[in-house]
Parts: C-alpha cells; sequence; structure tokens
C-alpha cells in the first residue's frame, strides 16, 4: 500500500552505510598500523567488513529494484546519473596516473639519461602480449554488446552465452597481464619509469577484476530471470563500465605500450 | 586461439540472427521475461497508469496552461490547498509564494495568473 503521492523511492534505515564507513576507517588505519608495527589484523578486519558490506548493500538494491518494484522510471534516471557520475570519478582518477607519466616522459631529466624510455630500462615489446591484450578487451566489448542485445531481444540463451564469453575474456585479460608482470625484465621499484608503468596498468588491472565481477554478477542475475527486456540497468551499468576499462586500456596501450616504447 | 572463438562466436550470431525472425515483438519467447509480465509493486502501478493516460505518481512534465481566466494553470492537490510559487516572468529570481485554496481561481498578487485546484486523486 504506497501512500506516497511520487515515485521517488524513499528508502528503509540501513545499517550498511554505516558498516562501510567503519571498514573505510579499519582499512586505512590498518594500513598505517601494518606498516608501522608488521600486524595485518585491522586492515584484514576492514577488508572482511568492506566485503561483507558490498555484498549486503547490493543484495538489498536488488530485492528494492527486482523484487519489490521501487525503481520506477525516475528512480532508474538518478541511478543512471549516478552510473554516470562515478564513472566521470574515476576518469579523472585515471586522467591523474596519465598526467604523472607524461610529467615524466616528455622531458626526462638528466638522471633517466635525458631518454625515454630511460637508460637501462627494457620496454616491453607493444606488438607482443599487450597486443592481444587489446585485442582481447576489444572482443569483450564487442560480446557485451551482443549481450545487451540478446537481453533486449528476449534470447535468453544468447544472452547467458554472450556474457559467459565476456567474462572468460576479462579473465584471459587478468591472467596474461599477471603473466606479464612476472616475466617483465623491470620492476615497480625501477624509477619513475617502473613506478607509472606499475601504478597505472596495476589500477587498471584492478578494475578490470573489478568490472568483470560486476558482470559476473549480471550473469548470475540473468540465469535466474531477474532482467527483462525492458529493464536490465544492473546489466547496463556493468556494461558502461566495462566499455570504460577497455577504453583506458586502449590509452594506456597507445601512451604507455606504445609511445613509451 | 582467443580469435577463433570469437570467429567462431560471431559465425553462431550470424546464423542465428539470419533463421529468427526479425519482427519487432516484444516477447520472442526466448526465454527473457517481459516488464509486463515481470514488473512488480509501484514499477508496476506506474506502467499500468501510463497505459491508460493516467498519471497519478506525477511523472510527466505539467501541462501548459496561458494562465488567464478562460484557460487557468490546473494544479493537482491531493487535499484541498497546495503552495504555489510564481515566476512571473522567465528568469525572475524573486518568486512569489501563496497558498491555493480548493474553488475559485485565484491570482498571482504580482503577475495576475489565474490559478486553480483541481483533486488529484492519492494513489493508494
Amino acid at each position: 500500500m504506497a501512500h506516497q503521492a511520487h515515485a521517488y523511492h524513499m528508502v528503509d534505515p540501513s545499517p550498511w552505510p554505516l558498516t562501510g564507513a567503519i571498514a573505510a576507517l579499519l582499512m586505512t588505519s590498518g594500513l598505517a598500523v601494518w606498516f608501522h608495527f608488521h600486524s595485518t589484523t585491522l586492515m584484514t578486519l576492514g577488508l572482511i567488513l568492506l566485503l561483507l558490506t558490498m555484498h549486503q548493500w547490493w543484495r538489498d538494491i536488488i530485492r528494492e529494484g527486482t523484487f519489490q518494484g521501487h525503481h520506477t522510471p525516475p528512480v532508474q534516471k538518478g541511478l543512471r546519473y549516478g552510473m554516470i557520475l562515478f564513472i566521470t570519478s574515476e576518469v579523472f582518477f585515471f586522467l591523474g596516473f596519465f598526467w604523472a607519466f607524461y610529467h615524466s616522459s616528455l622531458a626526462p631529466t638528466p638522471e633517466l639519461g635525458g631518454c625515454w624510455p630511460p637508460t637501462g630500462i627494457t620496454p616491453l615489446d607493444p606488438f607482443e602480449v599487450p597486443l592481444l591484450n587489446t585485442a582481447v578487451l576489444l572482443a569483450s566489448g564487442v560480446t557485451v554488446t551482443w549481450t545487451h542485445h540478446s537481453i533486449m531481444e528476449g534470447e535468453r540463451k544468447q544472452a547467458i552465452q554472450s556474457l559467459t564469453l565476456t567474462i572468460l575474456l576479462g579473465l584471459y585479460f587478468t591472467a596474461l597481464q599477471a603473466m606479464e608482470y612476472y616475466e617483465a625484465p623491470f620492476t615497480i621499484a625501477d624509477g619513475v619509469y617502473g613506478s607509472t608503468f606499475f601504478v597505472a596498468t596495476g589500477f587498471h588491472g584492478l578494475h578490470v577484476i573489478i568490472g568483470s565481477t560486476f558482470l559476473a554478477v549480471c550473469l548470475l542475475r540473468q540465469i535466474q530471470y531477474h532482467f527483462t527486456s525492458e529493464h536490465h540497468f544492473g546489466f547496463e551499468a556493468a556494461a558502461w563500465y566495462w566499455h570504460f576499462v577497455d577504453v583506458v586500456w586502449l590509452f594506456l596501450y597507445v601512451s604507455i605500450y606504445w609511445w613509451g616504447s | 586461439m582467443a580469435a577463433r572463438l570469437l570467429l567462431r562466436s560471431a559465425v553462431q550470431a550470424a546464423v542465428t540472427r539470419r533463421a529468427s525472425p526479425a519482427v519487432a515483438l516484444s516477447r520472442r519467447d526466448g526465454g527473457i521475461p517481459t516488464d509486463e509480465e515481470q514488473a512488480t509493486g509501484l514499477e508496476k502501478k506506474i506502467m499500468n497508469a501510463m497505459k491508460t493516460g493516467t498519471d497519478p505518481y506525477n511523472i510527466l512534465k505539467p501541462k501548459e496552461y496561458a494562465g488567464s481566466k478562460s484557460d487557468p494553470h490546473l494544479v493537482p492537490s491531493i487535499t484541498n490547498k497546495r503552495i504555489i510559487g510564481c515566476v512571473c516572468e522567465e528568469d525572475n529570481t524573486a518568486v512569489v509564494w501563496f497558498w491555493l485554496h480548493e474553488g475559485e481561481a485565484q491570482r498571482c498578487p504580482s503577475c495576475g495568473s489565474h490559478y486553480k485546484l483541481v483533486p488529484h486523486e492519492l494513489p493508494h
């Protein structure tokens, strides 16, 4: 019995924002404790609390939207704005690391040998595994678009197959990149080249893992009939995020791997 | 290896698309439910109301009226009065606020536009 005259969702009181804030506190202070007192207990506790918070908060959102019907058109519009703004903030996050890279590489200091790549650094060949990684992510962009069209056209089997393929491609990228990290002839400690390379590609890799996880959750939901052919914003948000991850890789590839070699 | 996988799935997709009828049906019985079948709660109520042309939850933009005596602004209200904020001219920063009561149309004390309260069914 709705007694409101508006289409918005007045959310019930929830403990998850508080547990999330506590998790953030425990993780940050735990990081400092780890650095100074060699104990990872506090940080691990924070991490567990963070995972529990994410699981329960997003589970509640799925309950409110899919099972209780609170995600009316205006509510969905707000969720769209929210995801777009979040992705925009992530764009700025990566912009910082690209700034750092270009700052150091456009005018290499004498300490580096006045050249880029710096003296002593053997960069990875951009036309080997990095090029394969590019193809893998571009292909995953195609398959996730395929998934979207399948959902809109009511094709359940194709949606599940193409989404699974997308996730497998994402995992393939992660595995290849992990191998590259292991085999690389330079480390994060190798001057500003190592710092810019591993921080930028490392954060990108983390976002690939996050994106793959988001898509995997969508796969489970799709299998369980959560999405309709008209209303499937959770999936759209995951697809937007995945395309964003792909675009960041393209910039990384062209700037750091290719121009930077 | 990835290229072969992609090629295979691309071929499969192309073949499947040609085989199925290219009709713009909302339901193809491909196994994905439609909102018609699965929407629930407020989302379903709004969906059904939109079909009959009503807007019980005031989602759509209010209709435009001239504001004259014969074409007053019609203001829906779930009670017998509602606050009006009249921006007499575009870009005015001083909004004219007043209560609009049920009954005869009232006029904005500043620009004279006519406003009339109309009862709005509280969705329940």
